[in-house]
């Protein structure tokens, strides 16, 4: 009966987070596609968009998702690596600017980034003459770049997350002689692994949507990723002609997503840590 | 096990240096950043040493396009051509990159930017022959100059006509007037379901507006002596203009209804594609779709109102530009001036995107396989170069607020009032 | 990641750790011995060719600053936040510095570059063609090494060479069809390529006559123009058409008599004066307190509501008898799957008045962005679906570290599930997650793409077409500052000053009460 009840809103809040999407699934199997059609169903269904997304010579949609998933699993795996050890030193030990630091990590989020493709210009103008393989249209710059945001939320989360972890622990491997180093491979990282994932799984995501950068930094038809060439898909005034194809793109986007997710799920819900507080 | 794991540790530590050491020279670089200037003349020389590279930035719908033909330009001069394509904000972007000297030696863009890109020093002027420059329609060469320069080379030239689905609507509307009463009669006998499809939304649209705006009497800027805007003379709030704003509200929502805020840009082509309406307000970009839906249309002028002015759609040219701070500035000339302004690579783009070729020549020749280019052209024959002055950016959103609370019902009066304000104060700062 | 963790997690039992410390010592400290040796040998090299010398001394310094870092047992804590902070510094910090200096500039639009840029941007954009004076096809050569134009006058076939002394007939030269030179005594004609390498010289090359200079236009032709409009230094103006103009070092522009000024204009220092306007100008001031209010409301409503609802279906799908966990979870996080940008524009659609979704399920006939109310409660109901799966996603993670005994002891006391969940479950999360909401409700009040996108500030009433009924303080702003002659840059930064000050102030008073959270549960 309350699991019923737990069944019942979960069901009404996933019709919630479907519907705008069923709404992109309709315009993307409607070969006239639109965003115009103010119906659920289509007229006439027809995979065609699809199919055009990974034959025609104009949008190399086939190399763009590729080019995102390879950024995404490096860069979210990278800025994980630097955001967890932050997060171990801000929670683990106690130094001097501890408090002052993570107040600036929350409030350097907040100030308002319009300007920031200006100094990435001027950055980057000056990286790519000295050295080309990290500057301009290379993708080792774009995941540089991006490992700048992985301190930003993604610390305080898991700095959060260590909080709640008993120090016990730390103190008893100590006890054993055990270093900082081998505490926090050995001892911290697997008792945290469904915030990793979680983690992981976010800064995947954000980074699959990022096109701001992306847009400038990867200027090549065949070097962008799919935020941006689906961005320049219905950009101006080709918004109508290509939404059918736009649609389906969007569809296709959230695929590795849910892959990702899917791989890192068992890991999020596996309860490691309940074991591991009770050994 | 333990070996394993061990060397997956070493390895993410080695991984995680690596990483401190590539930001390292980021954080290096940009501090070096501004030491460098004074010597930064140093830099430019650089790249011609290695033998002369071009860098052509466009959008997405056209580097394709321009590929082969640059590369043919390249082989032919001995040089590395590159085409970039930039996706989002392309005018900042170009003015953002330039100025830090990441730019691209030649842009491409629409002409209406003229006036922003030379009050940034962003571009050089392109020097045409007489014989070059009368291989374009007059309107053509007026929009791409500016303060008595020529700017840019043009290649496509774009405006908006009344495209009507001739099933429908057989003839064409001699006036605003039969085009509604055709539309409303249409609608009411259940053919149709609006009476025209002219994207408002509810921020209003000044371009698909205009005509209709400027046939009811509307004016945005008096002329100068030479006939170029004059941004000193904001025209919006002018008791012209209010009168053509009341001929908006006559058309709109609770008017004619034939003007209406849910008519937006993303649903305008595609509900005359599916034969929801007679008449589309739109230009070539509309084309294709509107031969999707598979029934026979024509191309004609805007109408005006009965007895009112005539109603002059907005042209936009899309142009070739010098990078003024480019690293190879005399190829880029080459190229524009001498090389974009051949036939052939008008043709070309335009089989990439069916926007009439600028070059007479080239429109001709199209137009014979093609007759919706001539028709576009003949519907802009008297249009009004879009202005390139940079204080037209302070028109778009005020004259749109205004027209789309006319076409809701509003004051005609008090809205351009606000409008006029809203724009003085802008312009004035 | 979360496999070598697992595999650590093995060898945590392991029976003698001392052996493995030397092993793992030896190899870190060779790691990073090497990378900082390759880091030296990778980036110096072309700063040594560049001549920049603080780079180098600065990159030496890095280097020798990794190595002791990571050689020494000491400095923990830095050995931890350093990479990440570097990169942080670079991306973040830099771009947030550099934006409040230009909050004293007038950079923008028009006033981009240095002084000295406008002037030859002024001095470029004034050359007119000489009239009457013939546009010569051009051949560039060599004579001596030296680079000079040939000059074939296409009318009369008379060919000169012209370089920096001047113009010089010449005799004997073959002129072919194109009207290039293809042979001349004394010259070595330059092929196309070898001109293209010599683009910038031949670009620079003027050749001095009577009316003017002549100047290369491209690769094969030449024009003699005049600049309308030159520099003096000795006035600090420039003369010509319209003239003097005479430099106004406040406003960054070139200002004759009448007060026209010329378009080029340059980056000056304006003091307070951005910051005076922001706080004087009318339509900011005018408008300040109702579009501050309608921005709290917006950004709590998005970060309390999303989190609220994410939370909400995080503990209905905690439960150890619930099936089809795993269904649920991906149709829950596929509205954070797609591309934002892209469902914002869906949206908008969706609440269309004649065409949207919403009217037509429901068969209402409602103009939802035409409306002050509607719109803003349309503009929160999209924020929240695209912010919930979020808050679900981080929910989910943080229930797992609250043991189960802790909710399992709480109800076998027989307290009733919901006094558990406010007594246990919910101050736990709220350990973990008072900083996430404090920065979503930071993110979500400066969300400039979740208006943009959609209602786009509006509705506007007819009378203020300035501030619209769903404008933050971001948006409408902002419009003030990139709506009229391109972009005031400096002036947005203002902006952005103010606007953080406002958010810093809400968010350290909130982020405050985390520190005694933080005490008590840690």
């Amino acid at each position: 009966m309350k699991l019923a009840l737990r069944h019942g809103f979960v069901l009404l809040m996933c019709v919630f987070a479907l519907v705008p999407i069923l709404f992109v699934v309709s315009a993307a199997i409607n070969p006239l596609g639109t965003l115009a059609s103010t119906d659920l169903v289509p007229h006439g269904a027809s995979l065609g968009n699809f199919a055009d997304l990974f034959s025609n010579d104009r949008y190399p949609f086939a190399r763009w998702f590729l080019n995102s998933v390879f950024i995404a699993l490096a860069a979210s795996f990278a800025s994980l690596l630097l955001s967890m050890m932050a997060a171990y030193a801000f929670s683990r030990m106690r130094f001097r600017g501890r408090r002052v630091g993570l107040l600036a990590l929350l409030l350097i989020q907040m100030f308002p980034q319009f300007l920031a493709i200006v100094t990435i210009f001027m950055i980057f103008t000056r990286v790519t003459e000295l050295y080309p393989a990290i500057g301009f249209d290379t993708v080792w710059g774009l995941l540089l770049l991006y490992l700048g945001g992985a301190l930003g939320a993604n610390t305080w989360l898991m700095k959060g997350f260590l909080d709640t972890v008993p120090k016990e622990l730390d103190e008893a491997a100590t006890v054993d002689g055990a270093t900082h180093a081998q505490i926090f491979w050995r001892v911290i990282l697997p008792l945290v692994t469904p915030i990793l994932a979680v983690t992981g799984l976010l800064a995947f995501i954000g980074i699959m949507s990022e096109f701001i950068m992306a847009s400038v930094f990867l200027r090549d038809p065949e070097s962008k990723t799919l935020a941006v060439g689906m961005f320049g898909m219905i950009a101006g005034d080709q918004r109508n002609a290509n939404f059918g194809m736009f649609a389906a793109g969007t569809l296709i986007t959230a695929i590795p997503t849910v892959g990702v997710f899917l791989w890192l799920q068992k890991f999020i819900v596996s309860g490691l840590t309940a074991g591991a507080v009770k050994g | 096990m333990r070996k394993r794991a061990m060397g997956a540790a070493a390895h993410l530590a080695a991984l995680s240096a690596l990483a401190v050491a590539v930001t390292a020279c980021g954080g290096g670089g940009d501090k070096a950043a501004p030491s460098a200037a004074p010597t930064g003349s140093s830099g430019a020389t650089a790249p011609a040493a290695q033998g002369g590279k071009l860098v052509i930035w466009a959008d997405p719908n056209r580097v394709k396009a321009l590929k082969p033909f640059a590369e043919q330009f390249g082989t032919d001069n001995g040089v590395t051509v590159e085409v970039k394509e930039i996706s989002k904000d392309n005018q900042q972007v170009f003015l953002t990159a330039s100025q830090q000297g990441s730019g691209p030696d030649i842009m491409v863009g629409a002409h209406d930017w003229i006036g922003n890109l030379v009050q940034n020093g962003a571009i050089d002027p392109v020097n045409l022959t007489e014989e070059q420059k009368a291989a374009f329609p007059e309107i053509a060469m007026k929009a791409v100059t500016f303060n008595g320069q020529v700017y840019a080379a043009p290649y496509a030239v774009e405006n908006i006509a009344l495209i009507r689905n001739t099933d429908l609507a057989p003839d064409a509307p001699a006036t605003i007037e039969d085009l509604v009463a055709k539309g409303k009669a249409l609608k009411e006998a259940g053919k149709v379901k609006e009476v025209l499809c002219l994207p408002v939304a509810q921020k209003g649209d000044a371009f698909h507006v205009y005509p209709i705006f400027a046939s009811g009497g509307g004016a945005l800027f008096g002329a100068t002596s030479t006939g170029d805007p004059d941004p000193k003379k904001v025209l919006v709030g002018s008791a012209d203009s209010v009168k053509a704003f009341d001929r908006l509200k006559e058309l709109g929502e609770k008017g004619e209804g034939a003007l209406k805020t849910s008519i937006t840009n993303e649903n305008y082509i595609a509900t005359f594609a599916a034969k929801k309406c007679a008449f589309l307000i739109s230009g070539p970009w509309a084309m294709g779709d509107v031969k999707k839906g598979g029934f026979p249309y024509d191309i004609t002028p805007v109408p005006s109102f009965k007895g009112g002015k005539p109603a002059t759609p907005f042209v936009g040219v899309q142009s070739f530009f010098v990078a003024a701070k480019g690293k190879n500035k005399a190829l880029a000339q080459e190229f524009v001036a001498n090389y974009v302004t051949n036939k052939d690579v008008a043709k070309a783009l335009y089989a990439a995107d069916p926007r009439p070729p600028a070059l007479t020549a080239a429109l001709q020749e199209v137009q014979a396989a093609d007759a919706d280019a001539g028709k576009f052209m003949e519907a802009g024959k008297n249009g009004f170069p879009m202005p390139a002055i940079p204080e037209m950016a302070a028109i778009w959103e005020p004259f749109g607020i205004a027209e789309a609370a006319v076409v809701k019902g509003g004051d005609p009066a008090k809205s351009a009032e606000a409008a006029q304000k809203a724009i003085d104060s802008s312009i004035k700062n | 990641m979360a496999h070598d963790a697992h595999a650590a997690a093995d060898t945590r039992r392991g029976p003698r750790p001392r052996r493995e410390v030397t092993t793992a010592f030896v190899v870190s400290r060779v790691a990073v011995l090497a990378v900082a040796a390759a880091l030296l040998l990778y980036a110096a090299p072309p700063l040594v060719a560049d001549g920049s010398w603080v780079s180098l001394t600065l990159l030496c310094a890095a280097s020798a600053g990794i190595a002791y870092l990571y050689l020494t047992r000491r400095f923990v804590p830095a050995k931890y936040l350093i990479p990440g902070t570097v990169c942080l510094l670079a991306f973040q910090v830099f771009p947030v510095l550099y934006t409040v200096s230009t909050a004293f500039t007038n950079f923008g639009d028009g006033h981009r570059g240095d002084k000295q840029a406008a002037v030859s941007a002024i001095e470029t954009g004034s050359v007119r063609q000489a009239p009457g004076s013939p546009e010569y096809a051009l051949t560039a050569a060599l004579r001596d090494g030296e680079l000079v134009f040939l000059l074939v006058d296409p009318k009369t076939k008379q060919v000169q060479a012209g370089s920096g002394q001047g113009l010089a007939p010449v005799t004997g030269a073959q002129v072919g069809v194109t009207g290039k030179v293809l042979r001349a005594p004394g010259f070595t004609v330059l092929k196309a390529p070898e001109a293209a390498a010599r683009g910038q010289e031949i670009s620079k090359l003027a050749v001095p006559t009577s009316g003017g200079v002549i100047k290369a236009n491209g690769l094969s032709r030449a024009v003699e123009g005049r600049a309308a409009l030159v520099y003096d230094a000795a006035c600090d103006c420039v003369n010509g058409e319209g003239g003097p103009w005479k430099a106004d070092e406040a406003r960054g522009y070139f200002v004759n008599a009448r007060g026209d000024h010329l378009a080029q204009g340059w980056q000056v220092n304006v003091g307070f004066g951005n910051f005076t306007r922001v706080l004087t100008d009318p339509t900011i001031s005018g408008y300040f307190l109702g579009v501050f209010g309608w921005n709290l409301v917006f950004a709590l409503a998005s970060a309390g509501g999303t989190f609220v609802l994410g939370m909400a279906v995080a503990l209905a799908l905690h439960h150890p008898r619930m099936r089809g966990t795993k269904i649920y979870r991906i149709a829950l996080i596929l509205p954070y799957a797609m591309p934002s940008f892209a469902m914002l524009l869906v949206w908008r659609d969706m609440f269309n008045r004649d065409f949207g979704l919403i009217n037509q399920l429901f068969g209402t006939n409602v103009d939802w962005l035409g409306q002050s109310g509607t719109a803003r409660a349309a503009v929160i109901l999209v924020n929240l679906w695209l912010g919930f799966p979020y808050m679900f996603l981080v929910t989910t993670g943080a229930l797992q570290a609250i043991p189960r005994e802790l909710t399992e002891a709480a109800s076998i006391d027989g307290a009733s599930p919901w006094y558990g969940f406010r007594k246990v479950t919910l101050p736990l999360l709220l350990v973990a997650l008072t900083p996430l909401l404090i920065s979503s409700f930071a993110f979500n009040f400066n969300n400039f793409n979740a208006i943009q996108l959609t209602s786009e500030g509006g509705p506007f009433p007819a009378e203020s077409p300035q501030v619209g009924a769903t404008d933050l303080l971001i948006t409408y702003t902002f419009r003030l500052a990139f709506g009229a002659g391109g972009a005031q840059f400096g002036f947005a930064a203002a902006i952005s000053v103010f606007i953080f000050a406002l958010v810093a102030v809400i968010s350290a008073v909130a982020f405050r009460r985390t520190r005694k959270q933080e005490e008590v549960y840690a």
